[in-house]
């Protein structure tokens, strides 16, 4: 070993003379160089690992992180992705600014280090197992306490937590979850994280604890707004999407509502380098976005009118391609792929006519197997009805002719037909709901038809592209009003457009020109990227619909380049079916409880209670009206008639109610089933929707981790606080005077704080922690081991530890794993035995299900229309078995359902023995008698990461196999081959370690990415001629469920955006002189955050004002005399946030941003209004339900979890701004 | 007392002052530093850095000749008594102007802008505080005691020859004796300043690179002239711009 020497010794050479070379230039010098090793050093690590980042970008980029000492020390973006390909740029690297700093937060001030729980509860927790020694019967005494209650419940949010040992908290949340579910019922209990696909195992380790328990998990996508109603409506999908890499295929790019290089950061060079290969880019955003920049043209739409440009867009493309210039490939895609030539049955009205449902081959009168669900279209030789191949009917029965061949189940050819103009029977006139002004305006126009005589009457059809060409006002000589030309403004003309949107018909015309012309020519790569900005909208499903015409006319859907690029909160969880297999506890027992958010926020927050929009004024006139007036009234029809979820269930424990109809003698699970069923019709029993404010229906216990609720996703944030959490709130509205329901019981107070335990998950201090009771310290990305994949690549990423959790944090899997074996434990004593849990479902997506009720009519068994039947029209009710003192045992094994239930994911389905059997020798085996006892072992977050990757056709090649071939029973064409040359490759946790693996081509998702071909959706329906899961099997421009039409949104419509105001009639509020004024009020994704991540750390705070800010248009600040950078108060009667105004010409007049997600954590001063401390951005928000979306039981039309359901949309508000003066920070 | 204060404090200051420096260079490699704070405020350290580090330079060139070189050499050289002190005075006052401008900007901003004085360690401050003290006696002494005390009181009889008795070994401490007080405080705070050297900022001045004196230059980069005003685009597009 070296001597170390004096450094002052060292010194003492500084007087000894080098020798010099090369003429000086050169010298070897006796001089110390030691000082030269700091900056050597500097860049010197002891270990690299790959790993990503969770958050919910959903960018997954592959990282490596540095470690130094024990430390963190800094990261940066791996670059080994594998190669797209000698034509197409590469994927590496990828990263964002936010994500290179995320180090940060593993030492940051922010980092929870410890377990938390609020005081004032600690106290009475230690009180109370002092004096009951029995913690079941400590947590009754404080939460059965009104004052006690009440007293830690208004603390909330306050400060106050302290510290607690783990063992202290996990005994008091043991003690909350027996109590409730003796008390009350698992259904009580429920927990909430979003997006799987960024940390797959942290996302199971909670739900698979709350599955077992037989506690619902919450859905995210929908209540986030970000689910696409109209992608289920169009193609029975959830969201499927093209990766970013197929942008570079595209020849025209519309990016509409989507600012793509400030949201979608590392994906953004796609767009940017293919506009270097001649492709047109088009930015279609109200504000001077980032996306702007790189646009060609710029179309400065009015928010929320988008709509109404792709109506005018979708007539210039009807007109131009389709009926004056015949374009060959979209005929024939309209007539293959859409719903186009497929017969609607046309419906009297006065002297007039409507459109109806779907012809079905029962009304012909056909004797074919589920001839209700098989849709009709003429043949274009003959002239005869034909029963094409490939509609739902042919899907659920199991013939092997679930197929777009153009044959129908003889095998005979069959061509539909698209119009009937030239052949028709006769033309009828239409009337057709139209929206801009009011909902009382219909279109008079007239379509070809064919005469049919059923049942002794005389009835209308038609083909839904008649229909169409008659909406759109494409005049072929046919009687009605119809438009002269573009520049005549009816609808929907380029001309009658410019009205709503403010932009140029002549633009319009030009792009929807360009676009359609660049499809003919490319055969279908123009695209259309789009966002948040046009989806968190009331009305966005049907603003989604008339956009999607446009990809759909051109026939660009299924085409790589080409379709639809919906990016908002997109999730793709690729290794899926092992992924809800782990999640879901299906490998020990089924269903799940699964419930739609939004139900679940709109009743627990009472925002239901806010309603003043009656249904009747959204009804279409075409209709018989709204079937009620208050939108909760539609969510306890669509519970009652087993549409939406709705949990807790009844106002009865389901595990009381099994004992209860056994003691009534039904001995069988049947029996249980009819007893509860009469108890139902009888309203002996109700379900708790009927009765949300009864404090029997409280959610009473709820986990939340790897999600900021409180703050960055709680639209209707005060609610939430008052109703929810029962603290201090700055809701300004009331609940008087408002609209009242009909099947939901009003109670004249409303409860406050019906919440009695919020726990937290999570690794900062965020909003949801601070009004948490019990904050649970958790491991950061850099230190666990994870999954993440998402859609804008096709790579798998595992998450590797770079450190142990450090202080006293542990992974999500290893908290729920130890709160599950105190849970156990304490169920011993408190919970022994089994209990039999009634679990009610709704009729499912992806199931026959499907085929529930037919011709989408509405059928009230409660008002005797039908029989009350389990599963057909009524939820279905299913008995599972709990074994509580179990439940540990179970979490850390892979259970033996796995071996009997086949493996599978949208319907399709296959089995896995043989790789549960490969799992016992890849995790090893559990040990002992307990339950799991040689089963797989899940005891660690790796071992669950590996048994996601072995049971998931994405990841292991001989299931993508046996998948293709499960598809190819179903539909009776050749798939195997799209996966055969993948038969052997395996994404296993090792070898995503080493390097970036792509994700192997399933028929669980829709794109066929055969020979690294970019995954683009559809295109295996499309090239293989598999049918999509709708009802016709075709994408869909028509919708006939009767909600559909009785909102008029049988064809795509333009609405406008909800005429809510800042504050109406009952609301009180004094301007007190004042100026103020009234800006539809936005929250976009900001640049500087994702959602809350990292708007709270020092290193984005400093890159822009640091402290809560929104955006005002430079004459509107001028109005209210707001200066650059003065705090303003912003405010409706749904609460008040301030914050800081950043004048700005980027701005539409008329409209304020506010940013997505600024945590009330930094900088947030006192209301003037409310004398509280100011609210989030979420403040003055609050959701809209919408009818449409709660509908079940049909088709495509189906509930499935986080694929349909209503959204949790918050844009279509107001609010009033007015300058705040002197700023309050509460100090005093 | 006073053989405390002339035979004792300034050895121990002094031992403290080389230990100190030895132990720090070898303990505390990364520390030794001049703790710039330019990265926190340019304009006000800009003339108080330039100001003091000028002036003290001189001052200190000032004190070698006044207190090293005896009497008898000077007058020796022919120069006498008056021209000396005249001389001393002028210079000395000038150069001691300049270091007090110097430090009283560089104490103020330490104190009151708010970054700097949020960064600065208590060594930071008690070393600006004494520097400033020391320095303004020692201006007191050198300019107004001569102008206004008016005295018989010379340092060359007493102080210097003192000086030179610790600097070989053998202070005479009767010869303060009679020293006037704030001759007296300039010196010991000025040893004070010594005892604390070796924990401060100070440090650097022993890291002077007089080696870059003697060292061929390498230029790596160079202004090119005064740098052209920007021009507008849109002042462009108008023609306004030539």
């Amino acid at each position: 070993m070296q001597k170390k020497r004096s450094p002052l010794l060292k010194k003492l050479r500084f007087f000894k003379a080098g020798e010099k070379l090369s003429g000086s230039w050169t010298e070897v010098t006796p001089q110390d160089r030691g000082w030269e090793d700091f900056y050597r050093a500097r860049w010197q690590h002891d270990k690299v690992v790959r790993t990503t980042h969770g958050v919910n970008c959903t960018g997954s980029c592959s990282w490596r992180v540095f470690v130094k000492n024990g430390i963190i020390a800094w990261e940066n973006q791996a670059t080994d992705y594998p190669t797209t390909g000698p034509d197409l740029p590469e994927y590496e690297p990828r990263g964002c600014p936010r994500g290179a700093s995320f180090s940060w937060y593993s030492y940051s001030p922010l980092r929870v280090k410890y377990p938390y729980i609020r005081g004032a509860l600690l106290r009475f927790w230690r009180e109370a197992i002092e004096a009951a020694k029995n913690p079941v019967l400590a947590w009754k005494s404080i939460v059965e306490d009104p004052e006690k209650a009440k007293t830690y419940k208004a603390l909330r949010g306050k400060g106050g937590l302290v510290r607690a040992s783990w063992e202290e908290v996990k005994e008091i949340i043991s003690a909350m979850l027996i109590y409730t579910i003796q008390t009350y019922g698992p259904d009580r209990l429920a927990g909430f994280t979003p997006i799987p696909a960024m940390s797959m195992v942290s996302y199971a380790a909670g739900s698979r604890f709350l599955s077992l328990l037989g506690s619902p998990m919450l859905s995210f996508y929908d209540w986030y707004a970000d689910l696409p109603p109209a992608s289920p409506q169009v193609w029975g999908d959830q969201t499927d999407v093209p990766e970013s890499g197929d942008w570079y295929n595209a020849g025209y790019i519309i990016m509409w509502g989507s600012n793509v290089p400030l949201t979608r950061t590392p994906d953004a060079h796609f767009m940017t380098e293919v506009r270097y290969k001649g492709t047109k880019v088009i930015s279609i955003s109200p504000d001077y976005a980032e996306s702007v920049r790189f646009a060609d043209h710029w179309l400065a739409v009015n928010p929320g009118t988008d709509g109404a440009l792709a109506q005018a867009m979708t007539h210039v493309i009807l007109k131009e391609f389709y009926v004056e210039e015949k374009t060959e490939y979209f005929l024939d895609y309209a007539r293959k792929y859409t719903d186009m030539p497929h017969l609607l049955l046309l419906e009297r009205r006065g002297e007039s006519y409507t459109a109806g449902r779907y012809l079905r081959a029962s009304d012909l009168g056909l004797p074919l197997e589920k001839a209700e669900w098989k849709t009709v279209v003429l043949d274009q030789a003959t002239g005869e009805f034909r029963i094409p191949n490939g509609s739902i009917g042919h899907r659920w029965e199991g013939k092997g002719t679930w197929n777009l061949k153009p044959e129908d189940e003889e095998g005979v050819p069959c061509h539909p037909l698209l119009t009937l103009l030239g052949t028709e029977d006769g033309v009828v006139p239409i009337e057709l709901p139209y929206f801009a002004e009011g909902n009382q305006a219909v279109l008079s126009r007239s379509v070809p038809v064919k005469r049919l005589e059923r049942k002794g009457k005389t009835v209308y059809i038609t083909t839904v592209y008649d229909l169409m060409l008659a909406n759109y006002g494409i005049d072929r000589g046919l009687p009605g009003e119809y438009p002269r030309d573009y520049d005549d403004p009816l609808p929907y003309t380029p001309a009658w457009q410019e009205r709503y949107t403010g932009v140029k018909g002549s633009l319009a015309l030009q792009i929807a020109r360009e676009f359609a012309r660049n499809a003919a020519d490319t055969r279908g790569r123009s695209m259309i990227i789009m966002g948040a900005g046009i989806n968190h909208w009331y009305q966005a499903d049907t603003i989604y619909r008339t956009i999607l015409n446009l990809v759909l006319l051109t026939g660009c859907e299924g085409v790589n380049g080409g379709g639809w690029a919906h990016y908002v909160g997109q999730e793709k969880v690729r290794p899926m079916e092992g992924w809800q297999t782990v999640a879901f506890a299906r490998d020990w027992s089924l269903p799940p409880r699964l419930q739609n958010a939004t139900s679940f926020y709109y009743f627990a927050t009472d925002q239901w209670r806010y309603e003043e929009l009656p249904m009747s004024e959204l009804s279409a006139p075409t209709s018989r009206g709204a079937t009620y007036l208050h939108p909760a009234d539609y969510n306890a029809l669509a519970v009652r008639l087993g549409w939406l979820p709705s949990y807790p269930q009844f106002n009865r424990n389901p595990l009381a109610l099994a004992q209860e109809a056994q003691k009534a003698g039904a001995s069988t699970n049947e029996e249980v089933v009819s007893y509860l069923v009469k108890a139902l019709k009888t309203k002996t029993l109700e379900f708790a929707v009927e009765d949300p404010d009864n404090p029997l229906n409280f959610p009473k216990g709820l986990f939340v981790w790897r999600a900021n609720l409180i703050s960055s996703s709680g639209k209707g944030h005060e609610y939430f606080l008052k109703h929810l959490l029962g603290t201090s709130h700055g809701l300004l509205g009331n609940d008087r005077e408002k609209l009242r329901t009909e099947e939901i019981k009003w109670h004249d107070e409303a409860p406050e704080g019906k919440l009695d335990l919020l726990v937290n998950l999570e690794f900062r201090m965020s909003g949801t922690a601070l009004y948490s009771d019990i904050v649970l310290p958790a491991a950061t990305w850099y230190e666990k081991h994870d999954l993440s994949s998402t859609d804008m690549h096709p790579f798998v990423h595992p998450f590797n530890p770079a450190i142990a959790p450090p202080w006293e944090a542990k992974t999500d899997w290893d908290i729920f794993k130890s709160l599950a074996e105190r849970f156990s434990e304490m169920a011993r004593t408190y919970l022994p035995g089994l209990s039999k849990d009634i679990v009610m479902v709704p009729l499912m997506h992806d199931s026959p299900d499907e085929l529930a009720q037919p011709f989408g009519q509405v059928r009230d068994w409660r008002a005797g229309e039908t029989e009350a039947v389990p599963g057909r029209t009524m939820p279905k009710f299913t008995i599972v078995e709990r074994n509580y003192p179990q439940i540990y045992e179970k979490f850390t094994a892979l259970g033996p359902l796995l071996e009997k239930n086949p493996l599978g994911a949208h319907g399709i389905s296959f089995p896995a023995q043989e790789q549960y059997e490969e799992l016992k020798r890849i995790n090893g085996v559990v040990k002992g008698t307990g339950a799991g006892s040689g089963c797989p072992s899940l005891a660690d977050g790796r071992q669950a990461a590996k048994a996601i990757l072995a049971l998931s056709s994405a990841t292991n090649g001989r299931l993508a196999v046996k998948a293709w071939r499960a598809e190819e029973e179903k539909t009776g064409v050749s798939l195997q081959d799209i996966a055969a040359s993948q038969a052997g490759n395996r994404l296993t946790f090792d070898s995503i370690t080493a390097q970036p693996g792509q994700a192997i081509s399933s028929p669980i998702f829709s794109g066929n990415t055969e020979g690294n071909r970019r995954y683009s959706p559809f295109t295996t329906n499309i090239e293989r001629l598999v049918p999509f899961r709708t009802l016709t099997g075709r994408q869909h421009f028509y919708a006939d469920h009767e909600i559909m039409l009785e909102f008029g949104e049988g064809l795509p419509v333009f609405k406008p955006a909800l005429p809510n105001r800042a504050f109406t009639g009952g609301d009180q509020f004094s301007g007190e002189g004042k100026k103020t004024i009234e800006l539809r009020y936005l929250t976009p994704h900001g640049k500087w955050n994702i959602h809350s991540m990292y708007g709270d750390s020092q290193i984005m705070q400093t890159l822009f004002r640091g402290g809560p800010n929104i955006w005002l248009n430079d004459r509107d600040a001028a109005e209210i005399e707001v200066k650059d950078n003065d705090w303003v108060e912003v405010f409706n009667r749904n609460g008040v946030v301030v914050a800081r105004a950043v004048v700005s010409h980027r701005m539409p007049q008329g409209t304020t941003y506010m940013y997505h997600a600024q945590d009330k954590t930094l900088n947030t001063p006192g209301s003037r209004l409310t004398g509280e401390r100011a609210g989030t951005h979420n403040s003055p928000t609050r959701i809209h339900l919408k009818p449409t979306h709660v509908i079940g039981g049909y088709a495509q039309f189906s509930y499935g979890f986080n694929y349909y359901g209503p959204t949790g949309n918050q844009r279509d508000l107001t609010v009033l701004i007015a300058k705040l003066g002197e700023v309050s920070w509460l100090e005093d | 007392m006073g053989i405390f204060w002339w035979a004792i404090f300034p050895y121990l200051m002094i031992t403290v002052f080389v230990l100190g420096h030895i132990y720090r260079y070898q303990k505390d490699q990364w520390g030794w530093t001049a703790r710039s704070s330019e990265f926190l405020e340019k304009k006000y350290l800009k003339w108080g850095s330039v100001l003091f580090h000028t002036g003290i330079l001189l001052v200190f060139g000032g004190h070698v000749v006044g207190m090293l070189i005896p009497e008898a050499v000077t007058e020796r050289l022919g120069i006498s008594d008056k021209i000396f002190h005249t001389a001393a005075i002028i210079t000395g006052s000038t150069a001691g102007f300049i270091t007090l401008a110097g430090i009283v900007l560089l104490l103020v901003r330490r104190v009151s802008v708010k970054r700097v004085r949020k960064t600065s360690s208590f060594a930071d401050m008690l070393i600006a505080v004494l520097l400033f003290l020391v320095v303004s006696m020692g201006l007191f002494n050198t300019f107004g005691f001569n102008l206004f005390v008016k005295s018989s009181f010379d340092y060359r009889a007493t102080i210097a020859p003192w000086i030179r008795g610790v600097l070989v070994f053998a202070p005479d401490p009767g010869l303060m004796n009679n020293v006037p007080l704030f001759f007296r405080l300039h010196i010991i705070f000025a040893f004070a300043i010594f005892g604390v050297w070796p924990f401060t900022r100070l440090v650097h001045v022993w890291s002077v690179p007089l080696e870059y004196l003697g060292r061929r230059s390498y230029i790596l980069y160079r202004s090119v002239g005064p740098v052209a005003k920007p021009v507008k685009e849109w002042e462009r597009a108008s023609g306004d711009v030539g």
